[in-house]
């Protein structure tokens, strides 16, 4: 979320101010964030340039090793297969969760709180849970194929469990809501004038969502993107459970070097690439958002 | 207001936090392999004791390892390692000395699995279950006779269809096997060599899995691969078509050990427990629930006729000779985990 | 078309996240232990459920921390988000990098490090160790949900209020958590999930006193899914639903009075 606010924060931040109210925020959520957030994560920093070891897991013998390991074709490959992964479940929330989320947006007032709920209630049951019954659903004697096979669409079952489509399929059932909530808190608050009068304008159905809609929902696009991209890096037991585990991804070399190999500087260190990697590329992204909100701008003056 | 309400119970948390919540209470704090422990064992404890069990429970060797190693103090005072990590553990100063007199029930074991390489004299360690890896089949769609040594697994017909135990040791002792060296081997190039034996059994693997690998074969989401004996066992309940069998290369054995650690809160209860769980009614108890073979002779002796020569359930001398026991091999564990996970990348 | 979108299409997508829950609440009566297939009909999941007091237990230790945390979780990221938004101070550039570095750190190395940190300050492992740490995991999620929809506040609203001599404390009371609380409720709904979820930073986490439903959830799981946990699933649905019912019917009659 690095540089959401520009172009907004800057009006307030421009202020003087120095309210007591002011103090106790910034220093709740500072001492919160820098005992529980920020100690853990330079912990990870430091470890991730010490030695592994044995029997004590890490000595104190500071080296770059762990990081140029890194640099191999091997570790590339899960890189990519991780991105394309992640990329495509992003994609498909965004698509499945933006018409949803504006329509219970739009929806009467008094239920929305309710169609809201009913989206978070599947999320109370574990996800190893659900998982499995996703598992239950596609395995090769599962429901859908028996049903398949008894209307005779398919003579032989469809072999969806422990492949990637099965893979996707459970991120996207996992992380579905995490898109929904940020763009349905957007969504809400546009003022519905604003797309009458657009209308009212001349312009489109399409013409107002592309030009109006989705501008004005951008926040709540880039949030949710986020929610649902990051974890998706990192995801897993879904490949594990649903893929056959046959296919590292990022998340499986982490826990793999953390557990199955007792190494955890190497651990901590991938872990380390992965955040610098992701940052550079928010940053990238709001560069070029921001430079293109300069141009639209301008066009509009 | 509310703010500074907040910014109270904020205070509260990390305050109320940093107290000891450790009662000394009459407890016996045990950390188990996933459903390892029968919660009537528990329950019949407390009763007979008044000491209450409390269990947490782990998922594999590493993680318990690597959650000790970050705590040592975490308050836990019976593990349950495998007999590979017990060695570790043991080399590593974290376990306790056991001492023979406050366990009286120890003569009830059988002393062919006793007094192995990895803890010599027992001194660290008692024998929980026993378990052995071998090859499951599904006799509906694969004549269990026609499948007789690991090299089977390797046959073209078997194409994506193999459920490979996802458990690195396990894995390349089968390899290791197969090339007719030991599963301990700790030679650079004899585990190169089961590394290139591994990557062309891949065409053949359609799940590497180690958690529900039971429920896979009941399922039939796989009809051939890896298994271990006592969750084939209690299958054979709901899919009887599932067959297990000892292959002809050898196979690993692989002894679940009792340990107390290095700084157990409540030494005399885990005692009282150990011994507790080597009592013969209790030992058979546990085997019968779990359905791995008890190294408890005792408990054997209760079990009806048709258990006791039931192969799978309890393999005889004759069986248990075949097999290699699961021991560590230290230094060149980094190697191993090289090249498995260059296998597990799929290059 | 009006009706495809209104209707239909949510439909779908309600029919998409509900039939693996569907499909959980079949299976609780499915008379087989070890089995994803369909056997027959049975109840004594829920017998040995009620047996197990234990069971019972956990779930209500996990509904606890969760919305504790939850509550913790949503105000923190509130604040936060509005720091963000309306204050300059120290490190502020610092605090959005962190929060996003700690939404895309792998849950092992929160849960690892976060064990190194509580055995290093002797903060035993229980209930405190397991509240600060589900807490710490959901604020960068709360403090998102909330700052997506602060970022399109009318400004002009505060800039009248503190003309008129409103203190940022009535500004934030009065003004801003009103206008936020769509996104607070829906932060506080994600921190919630997220907490009832968490097993690998509460496998690290978690000390051998107090057990939480997903670590024993994920301890079934290498029986294979136990139908006792999917009984287990069932009630507590079935409670969660009856609540929001409740709560509607308590509304709607609220809503009554008011006319």
């Amino acid at each position: 979320m690095g540089e959401l606010d520009s172009g907004v924060g800057g009006y307030f931040a421009g202020m003087k101010n120095n309210s007591s109210f002011k103090k106790i925020c910034v220093t709740v959520v500072w001492s919160w964030l820098f005992i529980f957030a920020m100690v853990p994560v330079l912990l990870t920093l430091i470890t991730s340039f010490l030695t592994a070891d044995s029997s004590s897991l890490v000595v104190f013998k500071p080296t770059l090793q762990n990081y140029t390991q890194l640099f191999n074709s091997a570790y590339l490959k899960i890189l990519l297969q991780s991105l394309y992964l992640a990329t495509s479940c992003t994609l498909l929330c965004l698509i499945i969760g933006y018409p949803f989320a504006f329509t219970i947006a739009r929806s009467k007032s008094r239920h929305r709180a309710l169609l809201l709920l009913l989206v978070m209630i599947p999320f109370w049951t574990s996800s190893l849970i659900r998982t499995y019954a996703i598992m239950a659903l596609i395995k090769a004697k599962g429901i859908l194929n028996t049903v398949l096979l008894a209307i005779g669409l398919i003579h032989h079952p469809l072999p969806i469990l422990y492949s990637y489509s099965a893979v996707l399929l459970g991120c996207v059932y996992d992380l579905l809501p995490f898109m929904i909530l940020p763009l349905y808190g957007n969504i809400e608050k546009l003022n519905p004038d604003l797309l009458e009068a657009a209308q009212d304008l001349g312009a489109g159905k399409i013409r107002t969502m592309v030009k109006v809609v989705f501008p004005l929902t951008m926040p709540g696009i880039i949030a949710g993107t986020l929610l649902v991209f990051l974890p998706a890096m990192t995801m897993f037991y879904i490949p594990v459970l649903l893929g056959g585990a046959k296919n590292l991804l990022l998340g499986n070399l982490i826990e793999n070097q953390f557990l199955s190999a007792n190494n955890w500087p190497m651990g901590a260190a991938i872990s380390m690439l992965i955040t610098v990697f992701m940052g550079a590329m928010i940053l990238l992204y709001w560069r070029n958002a921001q430079s293109k909100d300069k141009q639209n701008l301008q066009e509009l003056v | 207001m509310k703010i500074y309400f907040k910014s109270i119970i904020i205070f509260c948390l990390i305050y109320l936090g940093s107290f000891s919540a450790f009662a000394k209470s009459n407890v016996v704090n045990i950390y188990v392999w996933t459903a390892y422990l029968p919660t009537e064992v528990a329950k019949q404890f407390t009763k007979e004791t008044g000491i209450r069990v409390n269990v947490s429970e782990y998922d594999s060797n590493e993680t318990m390892y690597a959650k000790l190693k970050a705590s040592s103090d975490i308050g836990y005072d019976i593990v349950f390692p495998s007999s590979y990590f017990l060695r570790r553990m043991r080399q590593q100063n974290m376990l306790h000395t056991l001492d023979k007199d406050k366990l009286p029930n120890f003569h009830y074991l059988n002393p062919a699995l006793l007094n192995k390489d990895f803890d010599p004299k027992n001194d660290y360690s008692i024998p929980y279950l026993a378990s052995i890896t071998g090859i499951v089949v599904n006799s509906d769609s694969i004549a269990p006779n026609s499948v007789l040594k690991w090299q089977d697994l390797w046959r073209k017909d078997f194409k994506n269809s193999l459920l490979i135990l996802d458990d690195m040791r396990e894995v390349f002792s089968m390899a290791l096997l197969t090339l007719g060296y030991s599963i301990n081997d700790t030679d650079p190039k004899h585990i190169e060599e089961a590394y290139l034996k591994l990557k062309s059994l891949l065409p053949n693997t359609k799940i590497f899995n180690s958690d529900v690998e039971q429920n896979i074969y009941v399922d039939e989401d796989a009809v051939i691969g890896m298994g271990w004996n006592g969750d084939i066992n209690l299958s054979q309940a709901d899919n009887p078509k599932l067959k297990f069998i000892y292959p002809k290369e050898g196979f690993v054995i692989s002894i679940d050990c009792l340990a107390i650690t290095k700084k157990a809160p409540h030494l005399e209860n885990a005692y009282k427990f150990i011994n507790f769980l080597m009592r013969p009614d209790i030992a058979k108890k546990i085997s019968l629930e779990i359905g791995y073979p008890s190294p408890n002779l005792g408990a054997i002796k209760l079990m009806s006729k048709e258990l006791q020569e039931n192969p799978l359930f309890n393999p005889n001398e004759e069986i248990l000779k075949r097999g290699q026991i699961q021991n560590d091999v230290d230094e060149v564990l980094p190697l191993y985990e090289r090249y498995w996970e260059l296998l597990k990348i799929g290059s | 078309m009006k009706k495809f979108t209104k209707q239909i299409y949510p439909s779908f997508v309600y029919l998409f996240l509900y039939l693996p829950i569907l499909i959980v609440i079949i299976f609780s009566f499915n008379d087989a232990s070890r089995s994803l297939i369909w056997k027959g009909f049975t109840l004594k999941w829920y017998f040995e459920l009620f047996h197990d007091s234990g069971m019972l237990t956990v779930a209500a230790h996990s509904i606890i921390i969760g919305i504790l945390a939850a509550s913790l979780a949503s105000s923190i990221g509130t604040i936060t988000a509005v720091s963000l938004f309306r204050y300059r101070f120290f490190g502020k550039n610092l605090l959005h990098g962190l929060l996003f570095v700690m939404i895309v750190t792998p849950e092992i190395v929160i849960g690892i490090s976060l064990l190194l940190l509580y055995s290093a300050t002797n903060v035993p492992l229980g209930f405190w160790s397991l509240l600060l740490a589900h807490t710490t995991l959901c604020i960068p999620f709360a403090a998102i949900t909330v700052y997506s929809r602060i970022t399109s506040l009318d400004k002009s609203i505060f800039e009248a209020a503190r003309d008129l001599g409103a203190s940022d404390f009535v500004i934030f009371s009065k003004i801003i958590v009103p206008l936020l609380l769509p996104a607070i409720v829906a932060a506080w709904l994600l921190s919630f999930t997220l907490s009832l979820d968490d097993v690998i930073t509460s496998y690290f986490v978690s000390g051998p006193g107090f057990a939480i439903l997903p670590l024993k959830v994920y301890a079934m799981v290498r029986l294979g899914i136990k139908p006792e946990i999917n009984a287990l699933c069932t009630l507590l649905l079935i409670g969660t639903l009856l609540l929001v019912v409740a709560a509607q019917v308590a509304l709607k009659k609220n809503e009554k009075v008011g006319e």
